[in-house]
């Protein structure tokens, strides 16, 4: 038997829910109907306890390193914190201003949140555990993870507050000057496979360690450098936070979001550090390839091992200013990464790889 | 070279952050495990009471009172007409007034005031602040503390005053009323109370 | 089409704003990110200290004194002892001397390590923030074991200090010394070379020497500027004249040398610290005051080198037990004035970071 989605080693499982939902009956186009809205809210829930974990982990690695406990209250190690966290911010009270864009505040948190799960559709969580394999999957991604500058944006004008407006401003100078040293790194990798698919991307780092992307010297560990250096400025975190700037702007683009709409804010900023992370493990470290344990255990380790290193980041550093930053983009990492590219594509040219 | 150089330092930030990583908190969890306070730290403000008798040993000199700088400590203790001795009526603190100087506890010479090592005495409302008479001594009760008292028997013997030549007339505050003039005056003020820590 | 222009706005830095240390506020007329003017707005901490301590007697204004400048207190309370003793001409005895200095330098370290750790974190740096924390635990901890409390002693009295340290002191603060000269290692490994920090610190908000003075500035600050004066030299106050200690100075004042100038003092005042431990002697730790102190008519200014520069005193007496006036003076004003001449035509992340150089502290502005 077939499916129309394959589901790698999770099959079973699957397989046993589409007989399922196979057995009620359905004519067939509500049966796509049923299936793919299962898949997004599967891919939503997967997403939201991403990001929860996410935070609950940065928060105890942020305490760990300070010396403190972090949260400890709920559960082992207040493993429902941000669970109980979520809760609150759900059930608060949304202040709202009385000056704001009413259209523009509404829709900023909600282009956010949709633009950080929509890029989940291309990610391959294991084998076969791919939502759509398309075949400009890291194009798709890079385009739809530019949406976040336009809610940044627009949170940032919509609020009515200049501390909001610095913020949005900021981030769209920012988000816009990293995707091209981002863009040339990815491309290191893209030459190479000569497919922008996710999956081929990951097929093509099969085998021994020294497949992955990382380990082809000289090209792939600089690749990987600057293209997690603009990742991090992608995911708006130290040293490159300039747009909620704590210290300086009080929280940027989100100062007047309360309650949910905050959520939605903060979850999509977890959910894109998640996002920028899985990207580099799918290009640099060979995806969901390892030895005995499943594909997606595999998928999962890389990746939170790349977060780590994200708030790691963040917790070590101070933040740049917002001209060094540009500065550092445009005159340094631009440079470095089509020199990258252009060393790549002649090795690739020369046959001088293995 | 310098893009190395600063390498090299980035690195070595991620280092220190990461050797800290392995180590152990040293925050404590609050309600569960408490912080051990030192002997002589300055808590809430208690009133002490006779290890034998369980009186109050306050006699109302209203020398606490008078010392206080943001007048927290009201005390009502009229003078007997008679006997011309003060009968302590109402001894009221204001925590919420209070700025845990010690500042009582130094100006009082019949052991009866001291700063506990306790801290925790948040109240819902303002008014929970004022402790009176009665749950000063609750408090106190099993505070531990030194008794000066008996080393002083005599209480009318006005301060060795003798040997501290200048300050021999004024060593009466002159902060106290005219009638509390004939209030035992301070025998030597100066003397740290915490003699035996 | 209209014709494109820009305009200038304003924003309203504090009084609740992260990185004001409390409640100043700062009136910025930014163009873009540039600030082009700054306008401090000050007196939402004030509470009239000078007025209150002018209705207390001598020994209840030093409580008051503590809440002058409360992360280094112990050198309010000094200032007001000393002024007192300076006027009734009052004697100390050597121990409290020493105990004093002890106590004076522990509370200059820990005035440092906290502007280590808010620094840091004005510049986006949180980790180092509980880093400085941490070890001034260790000194806070000492007070508490001394005086019974963290933060507003009410530790150095008129004639000496209230009580004497505990035997378990020494070898704490001994111990403590040691933990805090390791821990320096790592400070200055998170920030002193960070290429980050470099680029944040150095060349931002330069003061020149000659214009720090005009306006007044002192310590820290003016000798990251090049200026060696320290009234713990050139005004030697208690018995700051038998340690052997240096006065660093820096030559560029800007932000980065005022943050390495700071660690270089943590690390005079730990050599202070161990030689006052060495040299204590036994004896007396306060002089007979008597609890009406009444000093003679007359007026006095003392002034000690605290953390934040030059703090000082003015006492007037009528003879009574009140002081008839007291006027304070503060580092941090002077600082805080000179904040609009360094820190105009720079960015607003500049104007945090200089903000946070210049370690002012509202309390000691505002009174």
């Amino acid at each position: 038997m077939t499916y129309p989605l394959p589901f790698g080693e999770l099959h079973g499982v699957f397989g046993w829910l589409y007989e399922l939902l196979e057995s009620t009956g359905l004519p067939q186009p509500w049966l796509d109907v049923v299936r793919y809205a299962a898949l997004g809210a599967l891919v939503f829930g997967v997403i939201s306890l991403l990001a929860l974990f996410l935070v609950w982990w940065e928060r105890k690695i942020a305490a760990h390193i300070q010396q403190r406990f972090g949260p400890m209250r709920h559960g082992w190690h207040g493993w429902y914190q941000t669970v109980a966290d979520a809760v609150k911010l759900l059930t608060k009270e949304d202040i709202l201003v009385d000056t704001r864009d009413k259209f523009v505040f509404f829709w900023a948190p909600v282009i956010c949140f949709v633009a950080a799960f929509l890029a989940y559709v291309t990610i391959p969580f294991g084998e076969g555990l791919i939502v759509a394999d398309l075949n400009i999957g890291i194009l798709y991604i890079m385009a739809i993870t530019t949406f976040t500058i336009i809610s940044l944006l627009m949170a940032g004008w919509g609020s009515n507050n200049k501390y909001a407006l610095l913020g949005g401003i900021r981030s769209a100078a920012q988000l816009i000057s990293y995707e091209i040293p981002m863009v040339a790194s990815i491309l290191v990798v893209v030459l190479f496979v000569g497919s922008m698919s996710m999956v081929d991307i990951v097929e093509a780092q099969s085998g021994w360690i020294t497949n992955w992307y990382v380990f082809r010297v000289p090209f792939g560990p600089i690749a990987f450098i600057t293209y997690i250096i603009a990742a991090t400025a992608e995911a708006n975190r130290t040293p490159f936070d300039i747009p909620e700037a704590e210290q300086e702007l009080v929280a940027g683009y989100n100062i007047e979001y309360s309650g949910m709409k905050f959520a939605m804010f903060f979850l999509a900023e977890f959910a894109n550090g998640f996002t920028v992370s899985a990207i580099a493990v799918t290009l640099f470290f060979g995806g969901w390839h390892g030895p005995f344990l499943p594909s997606w255990v595999w998928f999962l380790l890389k990746t939170l091992g790349v977060v780590f290193l994200l708030m790691l980041f963040r917790w070590t550093y101070p933040r740049l200013r917002v001209d060094q930053l540009m500065e550092f983009a445009w005159k340094f990492l631009v440079p470095v990464t089509f020199a990258n590219l252009i060393l790549a594509a002649w090795m690739k040219y020369a046959g001088w790889y293995w | 070279m310098k893009l190395l150089k600063d390498i090299k330092n980035l690195l070595i930030g991620m280092r220190i952050t990461g050797k800290h990583l392995g180590r152990h908190a040293i925050t404590i969890q609050y309600p569960e495990e408490r912080w051990e306070m030192p002997e002589r730290s300055r808590g809430i403000v208690v009133l002490l009471s006779d290890k034998e008798t369980g009186d109050l040993n306050c006699t109302g000199c209203l020398l606490c009172m008078k010392a206080c700088p943001s007048a927290a400590i009201f005390i009502d203790a009229p003078r007997d007409p008679e006997t011309k001795k003060r009968k302590l009526l109402t001894f009221t603190v204001d925590n919420a007034l209070c700025c845990f100087c010690g500042l009582c506890e130094e100006a009082c010479n019949f052991s009866a005031i001291k700063m506990a090592t306790m801290y925790e005495f948040s109240e819902p409302e303002k008014e929970g602040f004022l402790w009176d008479m009665k749950k000063l001594q609750e408090v106190g009760l099993d505070v531990d503390y030194i008794d000066t008292r008996k080393k002083k028997p005599a209480k009318k013997v006005p301060k060795p005053a003798t040997d501290s030549g200048t300050a021999t007339d004024k060593i009466v505050p002159d902060t106290l009323d005219s009638d509390a003039k004939q209030t035992p005056p301070a025998p030597e003020p100066d003397k740290p109370k915490e003699d035996g820590e | 089409m209209a014709e494109l222009r820009t305009e200038e706005f304003t924003v309203n830095m504090g009084p609740h704003h992260p990185s004001t240390h409390g409640v100043c506020r700062l009136i910025l007329t930014l163009s873009g990110e540039k600030v082009i003017k700054i306008v401090p707005v000050i007196g939402y901490l004030h509470r009239a200290l000078e007025k209150i301590c002018e209705n207390r007697t001598y020994a209840q204004c030093i409580p008051v004194m503590d809440r002058f400048e409360y992360v280094t207190a112990m050198s309010c309370e000094y200032l007001f002892s000393n002024a007192a003793e300076k006027l009734a001409e009052i004697e100390v005895p050597e121990r409290a001397e020493y105990l004093r200095v002890i106590m004076l330098e522990l509370n200059r370290i820990a005035s440092h390590l906290i502007f280590y750790g808010v620094t840091a974190m004005d510049i986006g740096a949180l980790t180092p923030f509980l880093y400085g924390l941490r070890e001034r635990e260790g000194i806070i901890d000492l007070f508490e074991m001394t005086c019974g409390q963290r933060l507003t002693y009410n530790y150095i009295r008129i004639g000496g200090v209230s009580k004497d340290i505990p035997p378990q002191f020494e070898p704490k603060c001994r111990e403590t010394i040691k933990t805090i000269r390791e821990k320096l290692n790592d400070y200055e490994g998170l920030l002193n070379e960070n290429p980050i920090w470099l680029v944040r610190n150095k060349g931002i908000g330069v003061l020149p020497a000659d214009l720090g003075i005009a306006y007044g500035v002192s310590g820290p600050v003016l000798r990251a500027s090049g200026v060696k004066y320290d009234i713990r030299k050139d005004d030697p106050y208690s018995i700051y004249d038998r340690f052997d200690f240096e006065i660093p100075t820096r030559e560029n004042g800007d932000c980065y040398d005022r943050y390495l100038l700071r660690l270089d003092e943590i690390k005079q005042s730990l050599n202070i610290v161990e030689q006052a431990l060495d040299a204590l002697p036994e004896g007396d730790i306060k002089a007979k005051v008597s609890p009406n102190f009444k000093p003679p008519a007359g007026e006095v200014y003392a002034r000690v080198e605290n953390s934040r520069g030059e703090l000082g005193v003015y006492i007037q007496s009528d003879g009574g037990k009140k002081p008839l006036r007291v006027k304070m003076r503060g580092g941090s004003f002077n600082q805080l004035q000179v904040l609009p001449e360094i820190g105009t035509d720079c960015l607003v992340a500049d104007l945090v970071a200089i903000f946070a150089s210049l370690d002012i502290i509202l309390p000691e502005v505002d009174r």
